[in-house]
């Protein structure tokens, strides 16, 4: 072994550096290869700075800027000046980044002016008409949101306030419309009562207008006279009396009045940031609550006047005593607690399980600012954020709680399921890495938290209970990239020492990710480029070799320098453990996501098995009764065989046509014609099964005017209708 | 190599130096018209596996047909075509041949064309026996003009022109043929059954007489369910086995079971077999290639060129001409 493989491989084995041509590489400043091209943000376009938009709708709480910019461009950027607009336009939402970057906020419209003052300051007119234009083509505002440390708080409470928004709405809708019918009520009452049908009451109730024309005593005798036969239940009046107290003093929701009256207690509220308030703060109000669900479902009876004291007064007795189940409490609001993770102490933890596990409405975003802290353990034992990744894996194994996780890099994709994650009846949890660590990584904090996710260091995933029974239904695990491979592999391009484009893959892998955090410089060396030789490997070929005894090839990473130098730095044996574990990790969620997934693998395996097994039994039987045939009749027996091993050949299950019996009649190449195409005695044949669906195969099978089409089964387990669809194949197959 | 090449070698050595290697998209021009579904599909598609497999050129082919769905023949063709007018697409194929005995022509017609209007032309076309392959298309029925009941619509056909069902038996185009003075060659075929279809174009264009083929049609637009129970059941299919003629393939007999022996020589019994309505025999009935043909007999002597037609045209024009005076010396 030469002796710089020597040294290399010391270094993997003991995390030294002996030899003084091995670096530190402390100071140099590098970052991961794939990174080079992400120097300078604010020069790219992606999805931040968000705009929180300030009136939401529905679905559409949160748009990223490039999206609005692009979405006015479409109708503003149109006809000869279309170029130019575009031109503009892509510079003022460059500007506004850059503004957004150096720290500033406020709404998009006041960071557009600022902008464009600024843009003015050095160019004509024809910028001025542009912006104008594409201005008058932006329909939204809002707040604009960088990704920094705030912002999954501040995107998660926007959501939030925006589905509370829609509730209170249709509550106040609801209460408003039980409060008058149960005033009508009263009032109907009042009206047939001794004082109602006064002489004094019915002349208010007229008006002024006709004082002469009216003699209202007469009127009230005569009224007197047709006295209601059933009288108004006193314990009735009481009831609604009661009731519209409760709903009047309600506190859950903001009352429709501008201004509050007094005396009337404060709305709650439902925003915490400890785990503790809100379960303390949702105990506290459960009685309240109770009352408030109780006389709504009391009033709706007494409207339809259906309430009937004898059997309806002992139901509401007991009415919550069991706690409410999730359909009586959806009206109400949810809770949302913003917790660290890196500040939560023990206690705090213990109340966030009891949340998650009590099924109570109350979302919960636990934000992660640094997941490559090192563990309590010290020097040598590389937790990284094992801690807040367990909450989110324990929160998935109790099995009724929606989880989200997901950096924050990766949020606005992700803005639909975390409306499905607020709309979710039951406890929430929102998992977000911020990568805002700033003293451990010169990153900014969208660069970090884009390389957790695609170092598979904080895969983004979501589980959602609601959405069906299994896990197929409920894990989603796609958002990551280039989901069935250990490591995503992106391309990269460099220019050598004789100025010739160099391109290879690469694999971004945990140690990438870890490489961009200076805590970690001790477990890299830089490796001279006069030194570098072949022992040193990729780390992702390094991790599937398997090793045995001394390595004689040790795993090094590609990385650049401030002055965009291409360096090869060497790694140790430690971090490399640490990507084994994340894989291995990784393996189990893509398990539960349903990518290589053992179980199916397995049936797989096996079925194949007993495939080939059968197929050699029929083969070996065919071989048996071959002889006797040929001995029989030599000429037919050749084509017989010819055609049993055609059709032995074919599975009932596989989709086939009977192409020498074709007769060109274009059916089939007429409902689909990269499914089925002619061979080149104008006879169909199946040409690309994946080209078409099911439903078509079947479709052709039944309008084939010789029925040579045999469907077999579907290959799409999901198509809608399969169930009609495979009767119809039936008398084909 | 095949005979036919060897027997136009005359014409042919000019033309060797094009290329001889045909797809069967070299022979389709433009998109048929037919409805989807179409018998007539099967039957292009067959006619066109024959001209590349024998390497017909296009320029020396010609289709002719008359009026009817089958008679657009012609316009997916790309070779020379003729499409005629109603019932006389014989007397045209009949001429193209006279006078020029070198190509290989092909007759379309249709049930309609061939044996209501074009009736006459028919008997007398088979007795003419010119080497012609005409293939009828009898899908039972007008389909071009949306359904009238022709002459080989089984009786109580409702049609247009017969809404309480057609009164009469059906004609039998096979039986008709099979009684005409030198017929030479007559065969059935099926369009569902592509196989013994392209057998018997590829039998009837080898037969050097006028071969006569009905083919038997699916109309799915106007008559979707008439050819229904022969479809559905092998056995109402009756396929011609015999060594002089076809012989049906191991895959197709695993499907078609109800087969016979029949020598295409034995006109007696292939009129029987013929006149059988219940089942459908598929195959050739009859083939007799020693029937002399109407050109070999008529076969003029003198080399037909353009100086020679040009003065038989004038010879035959000048019978009528009215002589300025003083022009007899002239012509004497």
């Amino acid at each position: 072994m030469e002796a710089d493989t020597q040294a290399h491989v010391a270094f993997f084995l003991t995390g030294r550096r002996p030899s003084q041509h091995l670096d530190a590489v402390d100071g140099l400043k590098l970052r991961p290869a794939l990174f080079a091209g992400y120097r300078e943000l604010t020069q790219l376009r992606y999805d931040f700075p968000l705009v929180l938009v300030a009136q939401p709708s529905n679905k559409l709480f949160v748009q990223s800027l490039s999206g609005i910019v692009d979405a006015a461009l479409s109708t503003a950027a149109r006809g000869s000046n279309a170029e130019r607009i575009r031109k503009h336009a892509l510079r003022m939402e460059q500007e506004i980044r850059v503004l957004v970057a150096g720290g500033a906020s406020g709404s998009l419209s006041t960071l557009w002016d600022k902008a464009a003052t600024r843009l003015a300051r050095d160019s004509d007119n024809t910028l001025a008409d542009s912006l104008r234009r594409t201005r008058k083509a932006i329909t939204t505002d809002g707040e604009l949101a960088d990704c920094d440390a705030a912002l999954p708080a501040r995107l998660l409470q926007h959501a939030w306030s925006a589905v509370q928004k829609q509730k209170s709405e249709d509550f106040r809708k609801d209460l408003d419309r039980l409060v008058l019918k149960l005033s009508d009520i009263l009032k109907a009452d009042f009206q047939r009562s001794e004082a109602g049908r006064s002489a004094k009451h019915l002349k208010e109730a007229v008006g002024s207008g006709f004082d002469n024309a009216f003699d209202f005593d007469a009127m009230s005798q005569l009224l007197a006279k047709a006295l209601p036969k059933d009288a108004f239940p006193e314990s009735r009046r009481k009831r609604i009396r009661e009731l519209l107290a409760v709903l009047g003093a309600q506190q859950f929701y903001r009352s429709a009045d501008a201004a509050p009256k007094k005396g009337t207690a404060k709305p709650y509220s439902f925003l915490f940031d400890s785990c503790a308030g809100a379960l303390a703060a949702f105990r506290e109000r459960m009685p309240k609550l109770i009352e408030l669900a109780r006389a709504i479902a009391v009033a709706e009876l007494e409207i339809d006047g259906q309430y009937s004291e004898s059997k309806h007064d002992a139901l509401f007795e007991q009415f919550g005593a069991n706690g409410l189940d999730p359909q009586d409490l959806a009206p109400f609001p949810d809770y949302l607690v913003c917790v660290s993770a890196e500040k939560m102490l023990p206690e705090e933890q213990s109340q966030l399980m009891e949340i998650l596990s009590s099924g109570l409405p109350i979302k919960v975003l636990l934000q992660i600012d640094d997941i490559l802290e090192e563990a309590t353990g010290g020097e040598g034992n590389l937790a990284a954020g094992m801690r807040s990744r367990q909450i989110a894996n324990m929160a998935i194994g109790l099995n009724e709680v929606y989880v989200l996780q997901s950096s924050s890099s990766n949020l606005y994709r992700f803005r639909e399921p975390m409306l499905r994650g607020l709309a979710y009846r039951g406890p929430a949890l929102f998992s977000v890495y911020s990568g805002a660590n700033a003293k451990a990584s010169d990153l900014p904090p969208y660069l970090m938290s884009a390389a957790a996710m695609e170092s598979r260091a904080f895969p983004a995933f979501t589980y959602d209970p609601s959405a069906g029974a299994n896990w197929a239904a409920r894990f989603y695990l796609e958002a990551n990239s280039q989901v069935d491979l250990d490591w995503p592999v992106q391309g990269f391009a460099y220019e050598n020492e004789e100025h010739q484009r160099v391109s290879e893959d690469l694999a971004f892998t945990l140690v990438d990710f870890f490489a961009s955090d200076r805590r970690y410089a001790r477990h890299l060396a830089r490796v001279p480029r006069e030194k570098w030789n072949g022992s040193m490997i990729p780390v992702d070929e390094s991790l599937s070799r398997e090793r045995k005894g001394l390595p004689d090839k040790v795993p090094s990473l590609l990385m650049v320098d401030a002055d965009n130098v291409l360096q090869r730095v060497i790694v140790d044996e430690r971090l490399i453990r640490e990507a084994r574990r994340c894989r291995e990790m990784w393996h189990s969620l893509q398990e539960l996501g349903g990518v290589h997934n053992s179980h199916a693998e397995k049936l797989l395996a096996r079925e194949r098995s007993a495939w080939e097994e059968r197929m050699k039994q029929e083969a070996e039987a065919h071989a048996e009764a071959a002889p006797v045939a040929a001995a029989s009749a030599p000429a037919a027996s050749a084509t017989a065989a010819v055609a049993v091993e055609e059709e032995a050949e074919r599975s009932p299950d596989e989709a086939y046509i009977e192409t020498p019996r074709c007769s060109t009649c274009n059916e089939c190449t007429t409902l689909n014609s990269k499914m089925f195409a002619y061979d080149n005695n104008k006879q169909a044949y199946i040409a690309d099964i994946n080209a078409g669906t099911y439903a078509q195969l079947v479709e052709a099978a039944e309008s084939c005017q010789v029925s040579i089409i045999h469907p077999g089964k579907p290959r799409n387990p999901n198509e809608p209708g399969l169930e009609e669809l495979l009767k119809r194949a039936e008398p084909f197959l | 190599m095949n005979m036919m090449s060897d027997m136009n070698s005359a014409t042919a050595c000019l033309l060797q130096m094009t290329d001889e290697h045909f797809q069967l998209e070299d022979y389709q021009s433009g998109v048929p018209r037919w409805c989807t579904g179409c018998g007539d599909n099967a039957i292009l598609a067959a006619v066109q596996r024959l001209c590349r497999d024998e390497a017909l050129r296009p320029e020396k082919t010609v289709f002719v047909s008359g009026i009817g769905c089958s008679s657009r023949f012609p316009h997916y063709m790309k070779t020379y075509g003729f499409h005629g007018i109603h019932g006389r697409a014989l007397p045209v194929a009949e001429g193209v041949k006279m006078a020029r005995p070198d190509l290989t022509v092909f007759v379309n017609t249709g049930d309609g064309d061939c044996t209501s209007i074009g009736a006459a032309h028919w008997i007398h076309a088979i007795r003419y026996n010119m080497n012609l392959t005409v293939f009828l298309h009898d899908n039972q029925i007008y389909g071009l003009t949306k359904k009238q009941a022709s002459p080989t619509s089984p009786i109580g056909t409702k049609s247009n022109t017969t809404p309480r069902g057609s009164y009469l038996e059906a004609l039998n185009p096979l039986t008709v043929t099979l009684g005409v003075q030198n017929v030479s060659f007559v065969a059935q075929a099926a369009d569902w059954i592509p196989e013994v279809l392209f057998d018997i174009v590829k039998a009837a264009y080898h037969h050097r007489g006028l071969s006569f083929v009905r083919i038997i049609q699916r109309c799915p637009e106007w008559l979707p369910k008439a050819l229904d129970p022969w479809m559905h059941d092998p056995n109402k299919v009756l396929l011609l086995n015999h060594a002089n003629g076809l012989q049906a393939s191991a895959g197709l007999s695993r499907v078609y079971k109800n087969q016979i022996e029949h020598d295409p020589l034995n006109i007696d019994r292939a009129r029987e077999i013929a006149s059988d309505t219940e089942t459908i025999p598929v195959g050739i009935l009859y083939n007799n290639p020693a029937v002399p043909c109407y050109e070999d007999l008529r076969q003029s002597d003198k080399l037909r060129t353009a100086d020679l037609t040009r003065a038989g045209l004038n010879a035959e024009l000048d019978k009528y001409t009215v002589w300025p005076q003083g022009a007899e010396q002239k012509v004497a």
